[in-house]
């Protein structure tokens, strides 16, 4: 049967009854793909992990700051029991140009004890502080405190993938991978520590800040890694509740296999 | 057809499109937000906003992009082509919001410039699964950005149609592009065969539509004419051509359509000076050719828009011998007079 249908969109009338039909199924058929393409891109994403990122919300924070060597505030939360929580900057930025106005009040920091009011970060047992403004980083006791020294265990390797902490624990969902390297290089090259994330056969994690042979930071020759499985050896030392992995770049390797952080 | 440009020459017909568009991206924005936060409610609203966008701009690009070849095998889907381009700027306003959000969220607030870090955060050019897809997205924003903001009749007119065609055209590497975006990106992440496959089989049905469409018109581009000693070239009966309709026919690489209305015949160049619509496929309608894509329209016998409007299209000479009809495949300059075949009745 021929179609003698022939619609002109400025004449009234001419849209007859077959093409109305055939609209009809066209926009019925394309809602139907549209909801099941919302139904099956929202439910099948990966899980996202409950790391918190306290945007709205302050908090202070009182501890002696340290660098072993990236900024991190040690605070003692029972008897003999200490946390060192990582310091961070706003944005993309590690928590240095923070602190260059506390700076000028002493020659040196370490083993001051400072109150910082800033961004809560945590996930799995660590603790991350964004400060968002350099008023907010106030000297409370000029003299030093004796800090704990890292203890060496062994030269191990590991694999994993090399992530930055501030959206790895709670900035970012997911804050690791692929999705996430440019935004990762942005904050490990703007100061951010660099840390191995790894994960056991029982999906337990462990995670080591990342440092050269003499315990130096290591932000920059570690870019082109970001965000990819690797398999990395070098010396691990602990201090208290952080291990510090020093490597040589020459021991990197990158890895084919899936990151066992995806799971 | 109109001669003074407006933003949007509103009609029921638009609004009731346009009404459909905003419902079905607010349904769809809704659904994967509740499915979202009732079944993974650990997301962050930033990655929410930029999966909610991001997918639905591909889901679009797929409809959008299957409207022409089912225009092409059924007329009867070509009101849903007449007004594309609205679906069109609706599908870049939500990659743009995709776009933005992931410039920002993942490039800015860092120790340089957001465009900078675009291009320089992921060096792993020369690897296929390392592959800087984020680049890939962005160069697929710019083509839509291109597309969307010369969505106008004004453009359209100004660029010259040709070069208007064929900067619109290039939503098939903005395709390619945001095909790449994703395989290269979040599915080198997020391995659901679901996702996967529903974006796999699009890939196959636009793909297929196309060639399909594709196949069916290169058959009238190689159907062989015969040539008569004056080199006239013979191109069907008369009762092969309906009344007030044509038949389209490649002579020299041109398509001509052959227009047979009140007891007479006239051929002109198939392509409309518009959209470059196919004329042919078009319908006689108050003495005029009728362009079935927005309606433009032709005086048969000149190839002229009836007046006050200007387009001209080319002419063709045509003879009846036995009720056959021959064509002169010389073409006359856009707008030329020809004096209609008259058809002997029997």
């Amino acid at each position: 049967m021929k179609n003698e249908e022939f619609y002109v969109p400025y004449i009234e009338g001419s849209l007859g009854m077959r093409t109305k039909r055939t609209l009809k199924r066209f926009v019925f058929i394309a809602l139907f793909l549209l909801i099941l393409g919302a139904l099956l891109f929202s439910y099948f994403q990966n899980t996202f992990k409950n790391s918190t990122f306290e945007l709205t919300k302050s908090t202070e924070i009182t501890g002696v700051y340290h660098e072993s060597p990236y900024p991190m505030l040690r605070v003692q939360i029972d008897e003999n029991t200490y946390k060192n929580i990582i310091l961070l900057g706003f944005g993309k930025m590690g928590a240095h140009p923070f602190l260059k106005k506390i700076r000028k009040e002493a020659i040196t920091l370490n083993g001051k004890t400072l109150k910082i009011e800033g961004n809560l970060i945590y996930y799995n047992g660590k603790t991350l502080l964004q400060i968002t403004d350099d008023e907010k980083v106030i000297m409370i006791n000029s003299s030093i405190t004796k800090l704990p020294k890292s203890k060496a265990i062994s030269q191990m390797s590991f694999q994993g993938e090399i992530i930055d902490p501030k959206c790895y624990f709670g900035v970012m969902k997911p804050g690791f991978g692929k999705i996430h390297r440019s935004c990762a290089v942005r904050c490990i090259s703007g100061g951010v520590p660099p840390i191995l994330a790894t994960s056991d056969t029982n999906n337990i994690s462990q995670y080591f800040l990342i440092t050269d042979m003499n315990g130096k930071p290591i932000n920059n020759d570690i870019l082109p890694f970001i965000g990819k499985p690797s398999e990395i050896t070098g010396i691990v030392e602990q201090l208290e509740d952080w291990y510090i992995l020093k490597i040589n770049m020459e021991s990197f390797q990158l890895i084919s296999e899936k990151s066992n952080i995806y799971d | 057809m109109g001669l003074n440009y407006q933003f949007v020459l509103w009609n029921k017909h638009k609004k009731m499109y346009d009404k459909i568009i905003v419902l079905s991206m607010l349904l769809y924005l809704i659904l994967f937000a509740v499915v979202t936060l009732v079944f993974n409610s650990e997301t962050s609203i930033e990655t929410l906003i930029l999966r909610a966008f991001g997918s639905l701009a591909i889901v679009l690009l797929h409809i959008i992009l299957v409207i022409g070849p089912l225009s092409r095998l059924n007329t009867n889907f070509l009101p849903i082509l007449y007004n594309r381009r609205h679906l069109g700027v609706s599908m870049f306003i939500t990659a743009l919001i995709h776009g933005g959000f992931a410039l920002i969220q993942f490039h800015a607030l860092g120790n340089t410039n957001v465009f900078y870090s675009l291009f320089t955060s992921n060096l792993d050019y020369n690897s296929f699964t390392n592959f800087p897809f984020q680049v890939l997205g962005f160069f697929a924003l710019l083509i839509l950005f291109a597309m969307a903001s010369t969505s106008h009749d004004f453009f359209l007119k100004n660029l010259s149609p040709t070069v208007w065609k064929r900067l619109h055209m290039l939503v098939y590497l903005a395709y390619a592009l945001i095909i790449g975006h994703v395989f290269l990106g979040a599915f080198q992440q997020e391995t659901s065969p679901f996702t996967i496959g529903f974006l796999s089989v699009g890939f196959i049905v636009v793909g297929s539509l196309h060639l399909i469409s594709s196949f069916r018109e290169a058959k009238i581009d190689k159907s062989i004419i015969d040539k008569d000693a004056q080199g006239w070239l013979k191109v069907c009966t008369i009762d092969e051509i309906d009344d007030d309709r044509a038949k389209i026919f490649t002579v020299q690489n041109e398509r001509i359509a052959v227009f047979k209305y009140d007891g007479k015949l006239s051929a002109v160049h198939n392509v409309c000076k518009h959209q470059g619509g196919p004329l042919g496929e078009g319908k006689i309608i108050d003495g005029c050719i009728t362009c079935p894509w927005h309606g433009y329209q032709y005086l048969p016998h000149n190839g002229q828009s009836p007046p006050p409007f200007t387009e001209k299209v080319a002419t063709y000479e045509l003879k009846l011998l036995e009720n056959i009809i021959y064509i002169n495949p010389k073409a006359f300059e856009e707008g030329t007079e020809v004096e209609p075949t008259q058809i002997q009745k029997t």
